[in-house]
């Protein structure tokens, strides 16, 4: 039992890296933009299409170009639409976002129509590896390591470089970090580049997972929320903990009552909502309350 | 300037009453703007979600067949009004629309087996005829059954009983992993039955929920399992995932998966590295003992939209040519004029025939075995095929069950 037990947590904490990538960006956005991005998942889908793309026309190392490309799209995005919903009423965003999200994988059934692409792992990370009564596919574990590379580095961006500490003082007090002569905007956009190319990057990992489908977004756009939610809004430490304790909750879930495994992210929500309404680690923004 | 006036117009008084007259013409003269009116046909298929690969190549084959005939119906022109059925609930609201707003004579549609049995009660409600293009539950044609719902697609039940021989030949111990709606329950159920009556034994079961992304979980129990054969029923887009991580944690070859009614997208999905499996389905374009109807069907598709029919599109077309043949029948849009013409259709199919069964209004038509084959070289060609089932087409009716199994009341 508890080498299946063992195999259920590491799956589960796989499972999880995906959900925190495809949430930090999410968390990002709002905490610094105040935007609740429910176009984040379309763009989560622009990363697999585009890797698929990249790969088809260009081979593997091809794939890594697809985040970028993800994040230049949203940049233009945020000029073009998101930019004119700051300090505007929150309906008008989520209303806006949620019609770019149906645009977007509207434009992907158009390209690519509607049903699913053939996509695996790279012959290179096809295999396993065992480690006692714990077995984890050579992709899978590719997955976790570049998830927490990717956090760690992200994490260093926002706490130890210049550019990070302007983000985070541009989320408490924009007005402030404008008035000391820095173009916010400008920043903006760029923050808003970096949450979709982090959900790109979360696309690119999980399409040799899943299904690649215009719908895909559907799969990651909600577990996303719900560990904004679990961990806090805006708090970056809070959607990594939420995130792979979601990911292990489910696995474990279907280890014991497989039904359930749907249902228990948003369980798992609701009695952190009614226990600390702010998420774990969720700290009160004055600038939303 | 005046002269002119009055010897050439018509006086002002004259004029606005011509004008309110030729406004008012259709009024009077109703049956004169039906005659030109199209005639409209619903198609209520899912436009998105993890179906919607599926009701893409159904409503494809929809619109050839009526394009086949010159998109006319009883010498008429005819159309196709697609609406969404994004849940069951929206399902019935679409199919109340197309017939209070549309004015649709009858329905094409039903891509989930949730959906489809709530619209075909809304059918019998609204007494209009429904064709079920998609749906396998076995309730469609069985209890849940009613005059107005005719369905396509072989029951869940009776897919089951075709597919189980091949399943034991893998051996006794079987794991069932199926989702958690009816096509899933059904599938367990019928399945369990049948294992039950061959002596098998059940070595673990998973019920799934729809758009599960992550089936590692899943698979790692059934590694620990070890059964002899797993026996699937997942839906569309959950398959195809399914399949690619049982590839990815290096179960293909290992254990033999097998399911019924797969749809040719699903597999598509899936890609020849992770393909793997046997299944039943209703149509398979390279089959060589195609009728000459459907070589000519798959051509036309290739030639329309550069790429092979599925079998949904020939369900999408198979379904619609039965509908617009009997609606020709029955010279009439009245509902129950083209029920009856959709009870007495009949189509060759080879040394066989298509036909809805009198009392379950259920399509008599032969399934056919698959098995992915070794190696794949076409990525529109996963499949050989390994049998017609049943292979004698007198067994049909007897292989669908008797009025007494199937236990539809229709009243």
């Amino acid at each position: 039992m508890l080498e299946i037990l063992l195999s259920q947590v590491v799956s589960g904490l796989v499972l999880g890296g995906l959900y925190v990538l495809i949430a930090i960006g999410l968390s990002i956005v709002f905490g610094l933009l105040g935007i609740v991005n429910f176009a984040h998942g379309a763009f989560f889908t622009l990363g697999a299409y585009l890797a698929l793309t990249l790969y088809q026309y260009f081979g593997w190392p091809a794939v890594i170009f697809s985040p970028i490309l993800v994040g230049a799209i949203g940049m233009v995005a945020e000029r073009l639409l998101i930019s004119r919903l700051y300090n505007k009423e929150p309906l008008i965003s989520l209303i806006v976002t949620f019609a770019l999200a149906l645009l977007i994988e509207a434009s992907v059934r158009l390209i690519y129509g509607g049903i699913g692409q053939p996509f695996s792992p790279p012959p290179l990370l096809s295999g396993f590896l065992i480690w006692g009564p714990v077995l984890i596919t050579k992709y899978r574990f590719a997955v976790l390591l570049t998830t927490a590379a990717l956090l760690l580095g992200l994490w260093l961006f926002l706490e130890k470089t210049p550019f990070g500490r302007i983000l985070r003082a541009g989320s408490r007090d924009p007005e402030m970090v404008g008035l000391l002569g820095i173009n916010l905007p400008r920043v903006l956009t760029w923050v808003f580049g970096l949450g979709c190319a982090i959900s790109g990057i979360a696309g690119v990992l999980a399409a040799p997972l899943w299904t690649i489908t215009p719908a895909m977004a559907t799969n990651a756009i909600m577990p996303a929320f719900v560990v904004v939610a679990i961990g806090g809004l805006g708090s970056f430490a809070g959607a990594v903990i939420a995130g792979l304790l979601v990911g292990v909750v489910i696995a474990l879930t279907i280890q014991f009552y497989p039904p359930a495994s749907g249902a228990v992210m948003y369980i798992f929500m609701a009695m952190m909502l009614l226990l600390r309404p702010r998420g774990l680690l969720g700290e009160r923004w004055e600038r939303f309350e | 300037m005046t002269t002119m006036n009055t010897g050439l117009l018509l006086p002002r008084r004259k004029l606005l009453a011509g004008a309110a007259a030729v406004a008012a013409a259709p009024l009077a003269a109703p049956h004169i703007a039906r005659a030109a009116d199209p005639i409209k046909i619903g198609l209520l298929l899912a436009k998105t979600g993890q179906i919607a690969g599926q009701t893409e190549y159904l409503a494809n084959g929809s619109f050839l067949a009526l394009e086949q005939r010159n998109n006319t119906i009883m010498g008429q022109p005819a159309e196709l009004v697609w609406l969404d059925e994004p849940s069951p609930q929206a399902a019935t609201q679409n199919m109340q629309k197309l017939v209070q707003e549309n004015k649709v004579c009858a329905v094409l549609g039903g891509s989930l087996s949730s959906n489809a049995l709530a619209e075909e009660a809304t059918a019998a409600q609204l007494k209009i005829p429904f064709v079920c293009d998609n749906a396998a539950a076995t309730e469609i044609s069985g209890k849940n059954c009613n005059r107005y719902t005719f369905r396509l697609n072989t029951p869940v039940a009776v897919q089951s009983r075709m597919l189980a021989p091949f399943a034991l030949s893998y051996g006794k111990k079987w794991y069932h992993i199926t989702a958690s709606y009816a096509f899933g329950q059904d599938i367990l159920r019928s399945s369990r039955a049948l294992l039950k009556a061959a002596g098998g034994t059940e070595v673990g079961s998973d019920e799934v929920p729809l758009n599960t992304a992550d089936f590692s979980s899943f698979i790692l129990k059934i590694r620990q399992a070890k059964p002899d054969v797993v026996v699937g029923g997942l839906s569309a887009g959950d398959l195809s995932t399914f399949l690619k991580q049982w590839n990815e944690l290096g179960m293909k070859g290992t254990i033999p998966f097998v399911e019924i009614a797969i749809g040719d997208t699903d597999i598509w999905a899936v890609g020849p590295e992770a393909a793997t499996g046997t299944f039943t389905k209703m149509w398979e374009h390279s089959n060589r003992d195609n009728p000459p109807e459907e070589k000519a069907f798959a051509a036309a598709y290739l030639k329309k939209y550069g790429k092979p029919a599925a079998d949904k599109a020939w369900m999408g077309w198979i379904t619609a040519r039965s509908l617009f043949e009997s609606i020709d029948a029955a010279k009439s849009l009245d509902g129950m004029a083209i029920v009856e013409g959709l009870e007495a259709w009949k189509a060759p199919a080879g040394d066989a025939s298509y036909s809805y069964r009198k009392f379950d209004h259920q399509m008599l038509a032969r399934n056919l075995a698959v098995s992915v084959k070794p190696k794949i070289t076409d990525k529109w060609d996963y499949f050989d095929v390994k049998a017609t089932l049943p292979e004698n087409p007198a067994d049909i009716d007897k292989v669908f069950g008797t009025e007494e199994e199937i236990g539809c009341k229709m009243g």
